[in-house]
């Protein structure tokens, strides 16, 4: 089963993707124009920020214009008056303090003399009026203590011959408060010139402009005041500042910006200023300000930077909620709608991995409208009906074709069944054979058996075609070979005879190539015939390789009373015939390239000195090998037949001498030197010298008298092995009559009484009883006697 | 291989030394045959020289023997070498032949 995440799947479904895109494209749309919207409203509302500043400067320092207006108007008018010599002091007195009981903003009026000149009695005259408590008092000013001709309202007037505002001062003497003097110089004609006489004062109550100052309201924080000319703090709000002058507080570390913005303020101009704060240090705020007219004071308004921007900052957090929840809204919305859209599509999943696990009934949703789903929809619906029907005919099919192919298994079991395998060959023959069939049953055939005990039939055939007439044909072909062979025919009249029963019944003009040898045993020799099949190939033991070139006659079953040969091949020692089907040469590999025969000889050529069965399966494995990837197109059949050299020393000797002799008793001194000489030189104790003397003696001379039909000169060739220095070995060979030593009973020759006693027999019997080991095998015309002496 | 012949009042003695094989056993049987033609039935051969033995020089002593017998006379063997002597018992021939250790206890059997 395969694993899922189902807690991931809606993250990886089409909905929340296509939700997920559109929302980052809002997202990017919407944010250029908030962005340039935010920098468009700031400019605004700094603009409108300070245009409002400017006006409430404006209006502020009209409002002390108008309170200022008659206190500068009235004394002025007294002043004009008193330049009459008819209009006389008190009346001007008279009216001043009328002016002050009705004027909020004035609360005292003094009319300061020159000395001695109201009268010639008194130096200081200053008749003071002046509102407290609701009550006008009246005081005399001018003592001692109070000399008044030092004080600024008087003494500037008279020097700068104008009215003058005086700085903010606290009077105890007078008013009691702090307060601002108007002083107006009087000027009067005596003796016909125009002389200063004395001043009118209106002293303003300070309080009164604290009242506007303190009403100023603009954002949060922002605050006015009012400084004089030389910078002194007339009223301010903030507590810190009252009593100080501005220019102090600018100096102390309030930084350049602040300090040009107060010379400005205090040069009389009216402008608004960007600065770093003024009642603390690290406050960026504005600074608009203005003079009030003629009094050299100027009022200023700051307010923070950063609560200008109050408003903006609030409606920004504002928008990026409702951004943040339209944002969430259309998320919600988006995934909702393609998830609508795309249930059809998941519906329609579940419905494929049902029919993918093979449930080919299930429903598929039903959809009604026209869309690209539905389209999809019924195209998986007649998938679905075709696939059902296809596999309905699948089953069926294979239902049949699975009875056929059980039968076809029978049928393949019955053929292999008729191969013969397990064979048991005399210890000098090996043989194996193997047929690997192309399809369940094919038409190839191999056999062998004993035809008595010394001659094997062997045979090899391929039958044109394949398939279960080929194999019908092959059975027959096999079964005939048996049948006839019990005849003991001779085998091309074996031959002729098959190929006429083959012809007889042969409807379907099949035919098979055909090889079929008998062997003797003894002696090795072949007598073949080939009926048209592949030649045989003969391996040497060096790895050389020939072939059987010949043909004997036509394939079978395709002439009747055709004719056939034979030809004899005479094995030599360690000789593998390996028969094959052409289902190796034709074997196909990817590419298209047969394996061809080449291929096959230079393979067989590797195989040297393997046994037969391993050289088989070797074989059959490089076919495998190179036709990897297609499909076996024929059967492959392999018969391998090896006459063996069982005398050949495993065990490889250390030395070996070599001796040839001729069938003359004469010899027999040679013979005796080499024993001699090798004895010597080989370290061999003197009583095995005299055995392998003797045996030597008794088989050699056996040999010279009894060993041959002819009296013609034969050799023998005697080959001395040295193993080591405990085990010798003797190989004898000879041309003559074949003669076993070892079927010689010589069990009985010592215990025949004197009369019996024959001579003949005791030198075999000294070989038995001397040697440790004796074989013997008749390798075409030769003899070979191998003797092993231990000691 | 060599022969040595000496007749005394009790027998004739035959000594053989060397090697007694296929090539010279003739040598052998023309002297024994002679000796047995000449009446001569009563013959020790002493083999104390002889150092080799094939079947054929026991072919020989074999007939000598055969012959001997049949005329009721005396054939022994003394002096074998080790050898020798194992070659007589895998043939069997110490069964069959009278043999001594040596020459002075053979003579004391005629």
């Amino acid at each position: 089963m395969r694993f899922r995440f189902p807690q991931f799947k809606f993250i990886r479904g089409l909905a929340f993707r296509y939700s997920l895109f559109f929302l980052v494209a809002i997202m990017i749309i919407l944010f250029f124009p908030l962005v340039i919207g935010y920098g468009f409203s700031s400019i605004l509302l700094l603009e409108k920020a300070k245009n409002e500043a400017t006006i409430l400067t404006k209006q502020t320092v009209a409002q002390f214009e108008n309170v200022l207006q008659p206190t500068e108007l009235v004394p002025q008018t007294l002043v004009q008056a008193m330049e009459n010599p008819n209009i006389s002091y008190a009346e001007v007195l008279r009216i001043a303090r009328d002016f002050i009981i009705h004027d909020p903003y004035v609360f005292g009026t003094c009319l300061a003399f020159e000395p001695y000149l109201f009268n010639r009695d008194q130096y200081w005259y200053a008749p003071y009026a002046f509102e407290k408590n609701g009550k006008l008092q009246i005081r005399v000013l001018g003592s001692g203590e109070y000399d008044y001709f030092k004080m600024d309202w008087y003494r500037l007037p008279k020097l700068l011959n104008k009215p003058v505002w005086t700085e903010p001062y606290y009077d105890e003497g007078g008013g009691d408060t702090l307060m601002c003097t108007y002083s107006t110089p009087i000027y009067r004609k005596i003796n016909g010139q125009r002389t200063f006489t004395g001043v009118l004062t209106m002293d303003v109550s300070l309080s009164g402009f604290a009242h506007i100052v303190n009403s100023i309201n603009i954002f949060k924080t922002g605050y006015g005041f009012l400084v004089s000319r030389q910078g002194k703090i007339i009223t301010s709000p903030k507590t810190v500042m009252n009593n100080l002058n501005i220019i102090d507080l600018a100096i102390a570390g309030r930084g350049i910006k602040t300090q040009i913005a107060i010379r400005q303020m205090l040069k009389g101009k009216s402008e608004i200023k960007d600065m770093d704060g003024i009642e603390s240090k690290k406050n960026p705020s504005f600074l608009s300000f203005a003079p009030v007219s003629n009094t050299g004071w100027s009022f200023g308004i700051v307010f923070p930077k950063e609560e200008l921007f109050d408003d903006l900052y609030t409606f920004l957090k504002f928008m990026s909620w409702m951004f943040g929840i339209s944002i969430l809204v259309l998320l919600v919305t988006t995934i909702f709608i393609t998830r609508r859209m795309t249930r059809p599509i998941v519906r329609l999943v579940e419905t494929t991995h049902k029919i993918g696990q093979g449930d080919f009934n299930a429903k598929l949703p039903i959809r009604k409208s026209r869309d690209e789903v539905a389209q999809l929809t019924r195209a998986f619906g007649v998938m679905q009906d075709e696939l059902r029907s296809y596999i309905h005919n699948l089953e069926e099919t294979t239902t049949a074709k699975e009875k056929i192919e059980s039968e076809l298994q029978v049928a393949h079991n019955i053929q292999m069944g008729m191969l013969p395998r397990g064979f048991k060959t005399p210890e000098n023959w090996d043989l194996f054979a193997t047929l690997d069939p192309a399809k369940a049953v094919g038409g190839d055939l191999y056999d062998f058996f004993y035809l008595d005990d010394d001659h094997l039939c062997i045979a090899i055939g391929d039958v044109a075609g394949k398939g279960v007439p080929a194999s019908l044909f092959m059975m027959v072909t096999r079964t005939l070979l048996r049948a006839k062979a019990t005849a003991k025919l001779p085998l091309n009249q074996l031959m002729s005879s098959l190929n006429d029963e083959l012809c007889k019944e042969n409807p379907n003009e099949m035919f098979v190539t055909f090889f079929a040898g008998i062997v003797d045993l003894t002696s090795g020799v072949m007598e073949f015939c080939n009926a048209g099949h592949n030649y045989p190939y003969i391996l040497h033991e060096n790895g050389k390789l020939d072939q059987l070139k010949i043909r004997n006659g036509l394939p079978l079953g395709i002439f009747a009373n055709s004719t056939y040969t034979t030809t004899t091949y005479s094995f030599n020692p360690c000789e593998i015939l390996v028969m094959t089907t052409d289902g190796i040469t034709d074997a196909l590999n990817m590419a298209n390239n047969f394996f061809g025969e080449a291929h096959l000889a230079s393979f067989l050529t590797s195989l040297a000195k393997k046994d037969t069965k391993s050289l088989t399966e070797l074989l059959i494995a490089e076919v495998k090998r190179f036709s990897t990837g297609t499909e076996q197109a024929d059967d492959i059949t392999i018969l391998a037949l090896q006459y063996k050299d069982l005398l050949r020393k495993t065990n490889q000797p250390m030395q070996t001498y070599h001796l040839t002799l001729l069938n003359q008793v004469t010899e027999l001194e040679s013979l005796e030197a080499k024993i001699e000489e090798l004895a010597e030189l080989w370290q061999i104790p003197a009583k095995v010298v005299m055995e392998i003397n003797l045996v030597l003696e008794e088989l050699f001379t056996n040999m010279v008298f009894y060993g041959y039909n002819d009296h013609e000169p034969h050799l023998i060739k005697i080959e001395f092995h040295f193993i080591d220095e405990h085990q010798i070995q003797l190989r004898l060979e000879d041309d003559g009559k074949p003669f076993n030593l070892l079927e010689k009973n010589t069990g009985n020759v010592i215990d025949q009484p004197l009369s019996e006693r024959q001579i003949g027999g005791l030198g075999i019997h000294f070989v038995k009883e001397m040697m440790n080991k004796i074989e013997y095998q008749r390798l075409g015309n030769n003899n070979i006697i191998l003797l092993t002496k231990i000691f | 291989m060599e022969l040595f012949e000496e007749k005394t009042d009790k027998c004739v003695v035959v000594g053989i030394s060397g090697r007694l094989d296929t090539t010279n056993y003739s040598v052998l049987e023309k002297r024994l045959m002679d000796l047995i033609d000449n009446r001569h039935d009563r013959i020790m051969v002493e083999c104390s020289r002889m150092d080799y033995v094939s079947s054929s020089g026991l072919r020989i002593l074999l007939m000598a023997l055969k012959k001997i017998s049949l005329a009721k006379g005396k054939f022994v063997l003394c002096g074998l070498q080790e050898n020798i002597r194992e070659i007589f018992e895998i043939s069997g021939f110490t069964s069959i032949f009278e043999i001594y250790h040596d020459k002075e206890e053979a003579y004391k059997v005629f």
